[in-house]
């Protein structure tokens, strides 16, 4: 009965009082109703019985729960004051507030600066602080944000990259987290019944420095930090950002339904799923998760129908219970989808639809289910209502950790513009987010990190050079200012966060890493291939995804992921045959072989370090470390074949896919940055520091096993009052 | 076969006489009715985002339970958010709160009040314009209904009373003759489920349409209301014997919440 979109249909059953007497009878109806009661009309049946309950109903709850926080708040008060005078006691602020903007280059802050299109980026440079903010090793997202928020190296929080490897068989396995369904089943026929809880694992070790603000009793924003997911306890709130899965538990599955006959597959990322057409009617489906409940798993599916409007370019959609119409070229509103499983048990998704062409051929592009935030089968908030609490207030929202579909765009399912609605829709919402903590935090800590950054520089770094093979198809006259306007927008926000923030409050704009052109692939495996260190099954002279065709009795180093170098340890790796006594020899010789590598198509330095992790990763986890991490130079990067542990002939490439800008470099090519409305003293100030800088300014101890160090404040002239 | 006819018959036979099986047929169709008319005539997405937003606030009121400012605050946005959705109610509340108060009515004279049992005393109330009026009033009882005790002058109230009795079950008429007119009232006498006019009006039609099934009296009359205190009909449930309107408000409630639920649709 739900209805989106097309709005302004008048039901029939509207019209007989459509007119002025049926108005005028209608009034004087409810006049008699009103002048003369009685008890049959005392009641006026369970419409406004409705109303009435509902709305008093939600009177009365809140009322006692104001009540009950009125009544209570005194002894609360007491008893934080007690806890917290010792934090904001010696606080030099009531409120910090930081935003991440993944991936902002500080290198292209300080030209748009310097352009005066950020002026609000440049008041803070002008009033407090700006610089660059050394990253960590490797300068990858979920290794860099759990360094900002825990104060550690990653031999102590233990993420090292998007993926870890199994040692046991060489495959790969999500970092962050680890999701196990119900140990015992009832099975009955056909079905297998859970029993139990799904149980979440959090992989990354270490403490936010939140969790130490919460201890003292300073309360706590903390919105979309990647690796947050599961979300801890603590005394504050949270939203889970980057590696929370898609409701398929994929790190997210597009879905492109179609008429077009193809048997191609996508690379990464995404299905293919046909569309039939009858009579006039289209007919698909959305792929779910597995069902849960069936021994043989089977994928759950929602179908949906389109019926093409004629004459016009828009279609009318039926998703499950919902209904909607859409033009060529637009995106739906999020839209609920229940995989029903049997037995009761539903799973609850949300998501968008994009109308790419209903003639000749009907195409839609569907994106990865995310969990429903507003009935969250997984938790992706602490506490879990915090989540549904801003599903309430802002309508459904993406909940995907990487929520802008980048493969989408890279496997041209869509095109830059649909893409970038995509994350700029994305991004609106965390705004509405921000601006939300922001009026609830008044006191404490409030974070929010922007993915956006991260991603539009990633999809069109392309344009900002003049002969990247990712955009030699369009001349360089022609390449739209996309990073530029994505600067700029993020400056419009930081403009209006300053208009919220007062004398007492510390902003703080971070970057965990910057950016660099990625124009030239190399696979790094295909060189240890080469070099003698890695040996294929006999007859092979390539392998396919994750070391198929690897020979791991005489294989001595590979690698996977982005930067990683692992040996073949032997009692380490299942087949290794590195003697442990041999491995600091042979770390030596591939760094020396390795570092200052030259592509010969270019004669560029295509890695310009390598790095031995013993040197400095410290800490109960060094043992998942990779054995070396590799340095590219600017504009080069792993190759797509090697992070999923190909081997192929060549070991330089061009990339021409969209994905055209990247950072998973050497990180001395890409800090990030750090702005301040309140000016520091630090000479090369680093991620690691962030905690402890946080820690101090309001007044905590700093915890002995921490590995950054505090800033000093100079003044505490803000820069917003200048 | 005949065992099952039986039964279906004695089944149809309970729903037609029992007010119970009455009350709570009405309660689940007027349920689903209203509901299905509520989805129609209200704007659903609207009163969508408005129950969310009450929804978010009470949330709120619970997440920043320690900040004072952000309880108070949350708790004026619940006070506006409640007059909003109100608003948006109330215009499918236009659409339902007619055809159901109509119905009511009719079923309220079924229910509402019961036949008079034979042989038991009961009062016949005449008001007239004006005290002068009492004296020429006179009662033609048909042979079914006898007077038990001389009528009773109220000029105070311009009333008359009598004091009647109902020998026999069945409908009946008394007719009251005063200044030349005369006007009838229809008695009913007996214990089965039946359509009861408590009361009959001259003019005064809006009252008339919610208290009488009986036509007006002549404009003319001095007779101004004829009326018969039937006794409250009362619904036993578990032992405890309340008004049809109370059972027939908590079973459409219930029932509207189902089919709400059923149908998708938002109240």
């Amino acid at each position: 009965m739900k209805e989106k979109g097309g709005a302004g249909n008048k039901h029939w059953l509207c019209s007989p009082f459509a007119g002025k007497r049926a108005r005028a009878s209608l009034f004087f109806l409810l006049l008699a109703v009103v002048l003369f009661p009685t008890l049959s009309h005392a009641y006026a049946g369970p419409g406004a019985g409705f109303a009435v309950l509902s709305s008093f109903w939600a009177i009365f709850v809140a009322f006692l729960y104001s009540f009950y926080a009125l009544m209570t708040w005194p002894f609360r008060q007491l008893f934080r004051f007690l806890r917290r005078r010792n934090a904001y006691g010696k606080a030099t602020f009531e409120r910090a507030v930081i935003l991440g903007f993944d991936g902002m280059d500080p290198d292209l802050a300080d030209r748009f600066m310097n352009e005066g299109r950020l002026p609000n980026l440049a008041k803070l440079r002008e009033k407090g602080t700006f610089s660059k903010l050394r990253t960590t090793f490797p300068a990858i997202s979920p290794v860099a944000w759990s360094t900002f928020m825990t104060g550690v190296n990653p031999g102590k929080h233990n993420i090292y990259d998007f993926l870890a490897r199994d040692t046991s068989n060489y495959l790969p396995f999500l970092s962050s987290a680890e999701i196990k369904g119900p140990k015992r089943h009832l099975k009955i026929g056909k079905y297998s019944i859970p029993f139990g809880k799904t149980e979440i694992k959090g992989m990354r070790k270490g403490t936010p420095f939140w969790h130490w603000l919460g201890n003292a009793g300073i309360f706590s924003s903390v919105i979309r930090v990647p690796v947050t997911f599961p979300p801890e306890k603590f005394q504050g709130v949270l939203l889970s950002g980057m590696c929370v899965p898609d409701l398929k538990g994929s790190q997210g599955t597009f879905c492109l339904c179609t008429t077009r006959a193809s048997s191609d597959k996508f690379r990464e990322g995404g299905v293919r799923v046909p569309i039939e057409r009858k009579n006039g009617v289209c007919r698909s489906y959305v792929p779910g998760p597995e069902n849960p409940l069936l021994e043989k798993a089977g994928e759950l599916r929602v179908d949906f129908e389109i019926r093409p409007e004629l004459g016009s370019r828009s279609a009318r959609f039926v998703f499950g219970s919902e209904k909607f119409t859409m033009k060529v070229g637009e995106y739906s509103e999020w839209i609920p989808a229940e995989f029903k499983a049997g037995m009761g048990f539903t799973a609850h998704g949300i998501c968008r639809f994009y109308l790419k062409e209903l003639s000749p051929e009907v195409e839609v592009y569907v994106t990865p289910v995310n969990i429903d935030p507003g009935h969250p089968d997984l938790p992706i908030s602490h506490p879990v209502t915090y989540s549904i609490y801003l599903a309430k207030l802002f309508g459904p929202y993406a909940t995907l950790g990487l929520a802008e579909d980048t493969w989408a765009l890279n496997e041209h399912v869509l095109d830059d513009d649909a893409f970038l609605a995509q994350a700029y829709g994305n991004h609106e919402d965390r705004e509405r987010m921000l601006f939300d903590a922001l009026d609830k935090t008044k006191q404490g800590l409030c974070a929010c990190v922007f993915d956006t950054t991260d991603r539009v520089q990633h999809m069109f770094w392309r344009y900002l050079e003049e002969d990247h093979p990712a955009a030699r198809d369009v001349p360089h006259s022609q390449h739209p200012p996309v990073i530029q306007e994505l600067y700029e927008r993020m400056d419009r926000l930081i403009g209006r966060v300053m208009g919220k923030i007062d004398e007492d409050t510390l902003l703080m704009v971070i970057s965990d890493h910057g950016f660099k052109s990625f124009a030239r692939c190399m696979n790094v495996n295909a060189w240890l291939h080469q070099n003698g260190y890695l040996t294929l099954k006999d007859g092979k002279t390539e392998s396919g995804d994750w070391f198929e065709d690897v020979d791991w009795s005489r294989t001595r180093a590979y690698t996977m992921g982005l930067n990683g170098l692992y040996l073949n340890i032997k009692g380490r790796e299942k087949q290794g045959i590195v003697d442990p006594v041999e491995a600091d020899a042979l770390k030596d010789e591939l760094q020396k072989k390795l570092d200052g590598l030259v592509d010969p198509a270019s004669g560029a330095v295509g890695i310009t370090g390598v790095f031995i992790t013993d040197a400095f990763y410290r800490g109960p986890y060094t043992e998942n470390a990779p054995d070396l991490l590799v340095g590219y130079g600017a504009g080069y990067r792993a190759s797509w074949d090697s992070v999923m542990g190909k081997v192929t002939g060549q070991v330089f490439e061009d990339n021409t896919k969209a994905w055209s800008g990247d950072h998973c470099i050497d990180p001395r090519l890409v800090p990030g940055v750090l702005f301040s409305s309140h000016k520091f003293i630090e000479d090369k100030p680093a991620i690691v520091d962030v905690a402890p800088t946080i820690l101090k300014l309001f007044g905590l101890a700093l915890p002995a096993h921490f590995d950054g160090k505090a800033w000093n404040l100079a003044t505490k002239a803000s820069a917003h009052q200048g | 076969m005949a065992g099952y006819a039986v039964a279906i018959a004695a089944f149809k036979l309970f729903l037609l006489t029992s007010p119970l099986a009455i009350v709570v047929v009405v309660s689940l169709v007027v349920g689903l009715l209203m509901v299905v008319l509520f989805g129609y005539t209200s704007d659903q997405k609207a009163i969508g985002i408005a129950k969310d937003q009450l929804k978010a606030h009470l949330l709120a009121v619970r997440l920043y339970r320690d900040q004072i400012p952000v309880v108070m605050g949350s708790y004026g946005k619940i006070l506006r958010g409640t007059g909003r959705y109100l608003k948006l109610a109330f215009k499918p509340l236009l659409y339902v709160i007619i055809p159901i108060t109509l119905l009511m009515v009719q079923i309220d004279r079924y229910l509402g009040a019961t036949p008079l049992p034979p042989n038991a005393p009961f009062l016949l109330t005449v008001h007239t314009t004006g005290s002068d009026a009492l004296n020429d009033v006179t009662l033609d009882l048909p042979p079914e209904i006898t007077m038990t005790a001389p009528p009773v002058h109220v000029p105070a109230g311009n009333e008359i009373v009598w004091r009647l009795a109902g020998s026999k079950e069945g409908k009946y008429e008394v007719k009251i003759a005063a200044a030349g007119q005369s006007a009838a009232k229809a008695v009913c006498v007996g214990s089965d489920l039946a359509r009861i006019s408590t009361v009959r009006l001259r003019g005064q039609f809006w009252e008339r349409m919610f208290s009488s099934a009986e036509p007006a009296l002549p404009e003319n009359s001095p007779i101004e209301s004829i009326s018969i205190n039937y006794p409250d009909r009362n619904i036993e449930i578990a032992g405890y014997g309340m008004n049809w309107i109370w059972l027939f408000f908590i079973l459409s409630m219930v029932a509207g919440f189902i089919f709400k639920e059923l149908l998708g649709i938002q109240i």
